[in-house]
């Protein structure tokens, strides 16, 4: 088993302990409370990039969308990888951010989220779980807003409630919170048009 | 005339090129307006996703409630405003970022940041006016 200290769970404001086992992986608060586990089975796919905080450990899960622990130091990637390929099998996938600062490129759905690809590398990702609503704005532009807590109190924000995993509520963890994107996606054909459409509205 | 602003070859820039760039301060999960690199730094997901100020057309902080608003408006195509030749408008398929907005209950730090990118933004514009009146 491995073990690390000072990671946080679905950026949660503070931070806990992260243990990987053969049957599942596990996070608990350092503050106590309850712990959040994963069984090993359920991990579909992870990967391992630089976060604001840290290096960060993203887990596709089968039932439980997009997993997020950050807060790794750069050096104990060879640990996190070592172990889930022996205990899960699973491949860690070194992945690389776009840097350049470009707002063009090109948005693609994937499983459980939405990458804007910047030269074909990912600029962020957006996990469907954090959407709230999209719709057409207007010719050829696209309104993702995000789910948020009402006050800025149900999650991290405050301290007191947010060491529990919060669903659909990243982005409410941050102390500078997104609450809206919108798009530009030309389309020229009619009927290319309303495919668009018709994968935006999956998204929601 | 037509012709010559067709043919404005788009001139590239870029934010940074190793992740051990960003400032520190990033780990906060807060908007950073890096000047050395004319680049905003805004927390998405997690990450610290750089934005260009070359890609930025304004900025403006209001006032909701117990939150503050800070919606950053993107060069992107089909909003009517000049300055084509500053994006590759050539890849008709390209996505565009076309605005973003963060709430914080820290009014005068998005104050301050709205105040910073416009700043960065006048100086950005005044720079490639001079460089233009060179080029002449």
């Amino acid at each position: 088993m491995e073990s690390f200290e000072g990671i946080h769970l679905d950026l949660s404001k503070h931070p806990g302990k992260c243990r990987i086992a053969e049957s599942g992986l596990g996070w608990k608060p350092s503050s106590g409370g309850d712990t959040f586990t994963l069984d090993g089975s359920d991990i579909d796919g992870a990967q391992w990039s630089r976060a604001a905080r840290g290096y960060e450990l993203k887990i596709f899960s089968r039932k439980s969308g997009v997993i997020q622990l950050d807060g790794f130091d750069q050096e104990e990637f060879d640990r996190v990888s070592k172990v889930f390929k022996l205990f899960y099998g699973i491949n860690l996938e070194s992945k690389e951010h776009a840097l350049r600062g470009w707002n063009w490129g090109r948005g693609e759905f994937g499983k459980a989220e939405l990458a804007f690809n910047v030269q074909n590398r990912p600029a962020f990702e957006i996990p469907y779980s954090e959407i709230s609503n999209t719709n057409l704005a207007g010719k050829n532009e696209v309104a993702v807003e995000f789910s948020l807590p009402g006050g800025g109190s149900e999650t991290g924000t405050n301290g007191h409630l947010g060491e529990a995993r919060s669903k659909g509520r990243k982005a409410g963890a941050a102390r500078d919170q997104l609450v809206e994107m919108r798009l530009y996606v030309p389309g020229t054909a009619t009927k290319k048009e309303q495919d668009e459409e018709g994968e935006d509205k999956s998204v929601e | 005339n037509q012709n010559g602003v067709a043919q404005k070859k788009f001139k590239t820039f870029s934010s940074y090129k190793r992740d051990d760039q960003f400032p520190s301060r990033v780990k906060d999960l807060i908007v950073v307006v890096d000047v050395k690199a004319s680049t905003i730094v805004l927390p998405i997901m997690g990450r610290p996703v750089p934005f260009h100020i070359n890609t930025i057309k304004n900025a403006s902080k209001s006032d909701e409630g117990d939150f503050a608003y800070l919606r950053i408006n993107f060069l992107s195509p089909g909003q009517g405003v000049g300055r084509k030749d500053d994006q590759p408008f050539q890849d008709p398929s390209a996505h565009f970022v076309r605005s973003l907005t963060l709430r914080s209950k820290d009014a005068d730090r998005m104050q301050d940041i709205a105040q910073q990118i416009t700043d960065l933004r006048k100086n950005a514009v005044r720079r490639e006016q001079e460089k233009k009146q060179l080029e002449d």
